[in-house]
């Protein structure tokens, strides 16, 4: 990060800074190990501008590599996840997000499906009620259809014939 | 029942098909800036071929058009000389900038010697500035208006009325 700094310095160049738009680091700056494993797992979370529905932590382009050294930067410098996110969501709003949050059209995403199961489950209670209520008359309902299929099998009517003898 | 879970399935059906639907007029690489209505990040980059460094805060004052586009980009070649073109026209009331990333210096010159140029082209080394400036694809133009805020992007190839309608929100 420093020898960044100081190779902007030298070329009289300055780029936008997140501080500008998040404010200054709340967290603590990460290096080595823990450094490489959550700038994998921000990366994860950010969609890659350029690509179809992949991660930035996912795409080979050069773009999606400029973010992901972006990440790895900002958590050197102490930014924390949501300071990343937000930064992010700034510059291409929440369509950079690969997590939807929990707010305007979105919540629909999270809230359809809860919908749709609690109407479903009204609708299989409710059903299940009503034939508790109404239940079929078991053998009024057979007997005829029973009495007109013996009448029309001879072979049948011979059989019950036997059976009612016995 | 049967006719509560047949309204019950169709409105659910007719919901899909509708965000299907309105869906498909979509261009899945668009992206609304949120940046709009709001201050253009700041940077100061260093010029292709000159080697001067342009700071965007000392062109407050007037309109800036800040162009993002790269040499293999190929819609870049086809809006090339409309802003050309157009800056010749509109500078020095207008300011004209061209940002380039994912890029190198000799390409760039080239590009340039071939199709001329009316305009600073900057060179955007780690896609930093692209980065803060939400840009999903070349090219891509955005319109400052004399306060710095940032008036309007234009994604795609600008034509000279595409650039002088999105222009003309910035001289307001």
């Amino acid at each position: 990060m420093i020898a960044t700094f100081l190779l902007l310095a030298f070329l009289q160049i300055k780029v936008p800074d997140a501080a500008q738009f998040v404010g200054p680091p709340q967290g603590t700056p990460l290096a080595g190990a823990a450094l490489e494993r959550r700038t994998m797992e921000i990366s994860a979370e950010l969609r890659c501008p350029v690509c179809q529905g992949l991660a930035i932590g996912d795409s080979p382009s050069q773009m999606a590599s400029n973010m992901r050294e972006q990440v790895r930067e900002l958590l050197s410098r102490g930014y924390t996840e949501e300071q990343i996110l937000s930064y992010f969501e700034k510059s291409y709003g929440q369509f950079v997000l690969l997590k939807p949050k929990f707010q305007g059209v979105n919540a629909l995403v999270w809230l359809l499906p809860v919908l749709v199961l609690a109407i479903g489950l009204v609708i299989v209670v409710t059903k299940a009620k009503r034939l508790e209520k109404t239940p079929v008359p078991v053998a009024a309902a057979v007997a005829p259809d029973a009495a007109s299929e013996a009448a029309d099998d001879p072979y049948l009517a011979q059989v019950r014939e036997m059976v009612e003898k016995s | 029942m049967n006719r509560t879970v047949l309204i019950v399935g169709i409105v659910i059906v007719a919901a899909i098909v509708f965000v299907l639907f309105a869906g498909l007029g979509k261009d899945p690489q668009h992206i609304d800036s949120p940046l709009v209505g709001h201050p253009a990040p700041p940077f100061a980059l260093k010029a292709v071929g000159t080697g001067e460094t342009i700071d965007l805060d000392t062109l407050r004052g007037k309109p800036v058009v800040i162009n993002f586009w790269a040499t293999w980009c190929g819609p870049c070649y086809e809006e090339h000389p409309t802003l050309v073109a157009n800056a010749r026209n509109l500078q020095p009331e207008v300011q004209f900038i061209g940002i380039v990333f994912n890029d190198t210096d000799d390409k760039i010159m080239r590009f340039l010697a071939e199709r001329g140029s009316a305009y600073p082209t900057l060179l955007d080394t780690n896609g930093k500035t692209a980065i803060a400036y939400g840009v999903g694809g070349v090219p891509e133009t955005f319109f400052l208006n004399p306060k710095g805020t940032i008036v309007a992007k234009f994604e795609g190839p600008l034509t000279t009325e595409a650039l002088q309608a999105e222009l003309a929100k910035a001289m307001r």
